[in-house]
């Protein structure tokens, strides 16, 4: 077993920079360790099996130069960026892939993946649009179709006993996941929107257990720092898709900014809601995954079957979160930012203004292709947007 | 001396008039309904769920994706896309929904339907009714619509596993037990939204009247297959909607599909083409077609390209239903055959048996997927990318791969978009489709050393 030096927000930085090295050590102690796409599939389950997930990216900085073979160019720049570092061999040291139906393009690489890139399991979960009654029973049957999957991967049974074990480990690191948010709630937080990416990225390529020490390492480094984020004149809230990467908030927080809170899914929307621990755990799984999971792939009524319809009344029950997220973190702006291609949030980005603008919240849109280069000029955008919020 | 007028290169079938008429009288009915006070929904495609459900209950209806069609066949939708993104909606949005989005938009503000609307508009609905089939814009668009729209929405459910998953054990008849537990949920909410009670009989002669006009133009399309081609896309395009979308008439629909059966049986019995050239090439187009240019595929039939065959909007092929009483349970088995029937239907016993080991080892075959180019003899495939519709763009290049790998068959892509005409380069294209003659005719020779028959 390797011996890890380095602790904290060293080590974060160390796994945020090579994420495939841990991996790959674990897989030399004879570990399994799944790629998984997403936030709907379930890492609990995956843990319950001594199976290590591991959440799968694209890349920025690498060119995309296979993909374009499989996929069109006029989808989402991340999945595109993900296909393509899988068949380039990028992700050869997974034991297989578990996805599920994000969004339509989401749902389009599973059969890409299985056709063109060599992988030793893989399973689908084809997670419901809706949250109606018959919806979560769907969910679960859908479950119960993973975890014979995974059985048969994995040759253990998949117990109630070790699933609880699991869904507790996972509370338990969500829990840890939210402490660290807490410590964003000072003026000035004390730990950067960078910084927390870092380690949400981190603990993402981590086992359970090692990643909720790493965090307890850090929540304990970053109380007792003294040299934290630089006071700003505004506090921002981000949210959109996935953001795995540092250079957009970077970018912004080399402005006149602290991002203090987030709602995207390498963020708070994988963390802030426990799962309930139910007679069968697949219930409580089943709900979480449909219902509390905050992203827009999920149709949602304001009220279940409702006959009539008034927008606010709407646009509050989904959206009133975000306005707890506000008061709570002391946000001043809300930075909309979503990939080209993002139709879920692309559908989202007026009705969330809508909201925001509501309960007083400046906010501002940017749509970025997921390379470097796209950002520089949103920096303009993102100077103007502060210059009216302050 | 008299000058031999040239006929037009598309033969377009005498009974596709009628069928194509009823899409103006869905406007129509809906306006008319509308000023009777009566309910109107705005519906997505659905694949066919939804219509019993609203037809049992007298609701009429219209389909904005199909008026994004109109939009862009008439040259209207340009307003309503500038209209939307000035709502703010990004531009790299479904057409349709962008379409439907500014009319929208305008309508609210104008407190009417806009002037000069096509097919004198759609009618402020009560009800939105979407679908889950397909792509996630199908309900997100008209969750989006709230801005606009006190009208509830309600999402048809339809699961769309991965292949392998398909055929674990049960889980057709748990998808089968879900669609039909979400429509009995569906019909209390529309007695609550009507302030009525279905009318159980009416509903279940309405699933059988569609299921058996549904056959027969599954009938009709199997005589497509035929050599020459006699039946046109265009006209199977001009001719789908009460099957793809909806009709509160499915015994006159069925009339009428039985006309053209008889109009396509007497081409294929005396060889008329659906062309008025020789058949040179015979094409599938994948994706959806470029409804605002529908003109260019009668310059590719000028080349003699007879498109025999697409990949969107067709019903599902008969199955035996006697033993299902309940007419809920009868409709969903119909609509949703899944895919171990579907390699059942395609496949003999020991062809199926290989191909259902290759999903479950592998997770995919690409023999289930591409069979319609061998079935109708297939020497190349239009595949139209677009900017706004990833829900059909985003499979393309995987069915280019399959029917390279499966049956030699060559595609040419196109880029374009369904609505946004400024996206689709007609003189590329033709100048794309010219080129793609030679490769046609290379894997013509490639197919027959091969053994593929044609």
């Amino acid at each position: 077993m390797v011996e890890v030096t380095s602790k904290g927000l060293t080590r974060v930085r160390e796994i945020y920079q090579d994420r495939p090295h841990r991996a790959k050590e674990l897989r030399a102690e004879d570990k399994k360790v799944i790629g998984y796409l997403c936030l709907y599939p379930v890492v609990e389950m995956m843990t319950a099996v001594d199976l290590v997930p591991y959440r799968m990216f694209g890349d920025m900085r690498e060119p995309i130069t296979r993909a374009d073979t499989y996929m069109p160019t006029v989808v989402c720049p991340f999945l595109r960026s993900l296909l393509d570092l899988g068949l380039k061999g990028k992700y050869e040291f997974l034991d297989g892939v578990v996805m599920a139906h994000t969004c339509d393009v989401g749902a389009q690489v599973p059969g890409l993946w299985n056709t063109f890139v060599e992988t030793h399991y893989s399973h689908f979960i084809d997670t419901p649009h809706t949250i109606h009654e018959a919806a979560q029973k769907q969910e679960k049957g859908e479950l119960q179709d993973f975890q014979k999957s995974l059985e048969s991967l994995t040759g253990k049974e998949l117990t109630r006993e070790r699933l609880r074990e699991a869904i507790e480990a996972h509370n338990q690191q969500r829990a840890l996941v939210r402490e660290l948010y807490d410590l964003r709630k000072p003026d000035p937080p004390l730990i950067s929107g960078t910084e927390t990416l870092q380690v949400v990225v981190a603990v993402m390529s981590l086992p359970v257990e090692e990643g909720s020490k790493l965090l307890k390492e850090v929540i304990d480094e970053v109380k007792e720092r003294r040299n934290g984020p630089p006071k700003k004149s505004a506090r921002l809230l981000v949210w959109g898709p996935v953001i795995h990467e540092t250079p957009l908030i970077e970018m912004i927080e080399s402005l006149d900014a602290n991002m203090v809170m987030d709602d995207t899914c390498v963020g708070s929307r994988a963390y802030f809601a426990d799962i309930k621990l139910t007679d069968d755990p697949l219930d409580g799984l089943a709900y979480h995954y449909l219902v509390e999971l905050k992203c827009p792939r999920t149709f949602r009524e304001g009220v279940y079957g409702e006959t009539s319809k008034e927008h606010m009344t709407d646009l509050k029950s989904r959206f009133n979160y975000l306005g707890d997220y506000a008061k709570e973190w002391r946000v001043n702006g809300v930075i909309l930012q979503a990939l080209r291609y993002c139709d879920s949030h692309g559908y989202e980005v007026p009705v969330v203004k809508d909201y925001l603008a509501n309960i007083g919240l400046p906010s501002i849109y940017l749509e970025h292709d997921y390379t470097e280069g796209a950002l520089a000029p949103l920096r303009t955008r993102v100077q103007g947007f502060l210059e009216v919020i302050s | 001396m008299t000058t031999e007028v040239k006929k037009r290169a598309i033969n377009r079938l005498q009974t596709m008039y009628a069928l194509r008429a009823l899409v103006d009288e869905m406007y129509q009915s809906s306006l008319e309904a509308k000023k009777e006070g009566k309910p109107v929904a705005w519906c997505m495609l659905d694949g066919g769920y939804g219509g019993p459900f609203l037809n049992a209950m007298d609701v009429e209806s219209v389909y904005p994706e199909n008026y994004g069609t109109i939009c862009a066949a008439s040259g209207a939708a340009a307003p309503f896309l500038e209209r939307s993104a000035a709502e703010g909606f990004p531009d790299h949005l479904c057409g349709y929904a962008r379409n439907c989005l500014g009319y929208t938009a305008t309508m609210t503000e104008l407190g009417e339907i806009p002037p000069d609307a096509p097919t004198g508009g759609m009618p402020r609905p009560m009800l939105l009714l979407s679908s889950g089939m397909v792509c996630d814009a199908r309900f997100k668009w008209f969750q989006a619509l709230g801005r606009y729209l006190n009208a509830p929405v309600w999402t048809l459910e339809v699961p769309r596993p991965g292949m392998r998953e398909s055929l674990m054990e049960g889980a057709y008849e748990r998808n089968v037990d879900f669609i039909v537990k979400e429509l009995r949920v569906f019909v209390t909410f529309l007695e609550g939204l009507l302030g009525e009670k279905m009318d159980w009989d009416k509903f279940e002669q309405d699933v059988n009247t569609t299921i058996e006009m549904d056959r027969v133009w599954f009938e009709v399309n199997e005589l497509r297959k035929a050599r020459p081609g006699p039946m046109h896309s265009r006209d199977f395009w001009s001719s789908m909607s009460a099957s793809a979308l909806r009709t509160t008439n499915p015994k006159r629909v069925t009339d009428l599909y039985r006309k053209m059966y008889d109009e396509v049986k007497d081409r294929v019995d005396n060889k008329i083409a659906g062309i008025n050239r020789e058949e040179k090439y015979r094409l599938t187009f994948v994706g959806l077609p470029p409804w605002h240019s529908l003109g260019f595929f009668d310059q590719l039939a000028e080349r003699g390209w007879n498109f025999v065959i697409e990949q969107a909007y067709h019903p599902p092929g008969p199955i035996d239903l006697t033993w299902v009483k309940d007419p809920i349970e009868k409709l969903v088995r119909y609509r949703y055959q899944g895919l171990d029937h579907q390699i059942d239907d395609i496949f003999e016993p020991e062809e199926a048996a290989k191909v259902r080991e290759e999903i479950i080892e592998c997770g995919y075959s690409h023999q289930v997927a591409v069979r319609d180019a061998m079935d109708y003899q297939c020497d190349g495939a239009i595949l139209h990318t677009l900017l706004t519709c990833r829900g059909t763009t985003a499979p393309l290049l995987l069915a280019q791969n399959r029917l390279m790998e499966v049956w030699k068959v060559p595609s040419l892509v196109i880029e374009g978009d369904i609505v946004d005409q400024t996206l689709f380069d007609p003189v590329d294209a033709l100048r794309k489709a010219e080129a793609f003659e030679e490769t046609m005719d290379h894997y013509k020779k490639v197919r027959k050393e091969a053994g593929l028959g044609w």
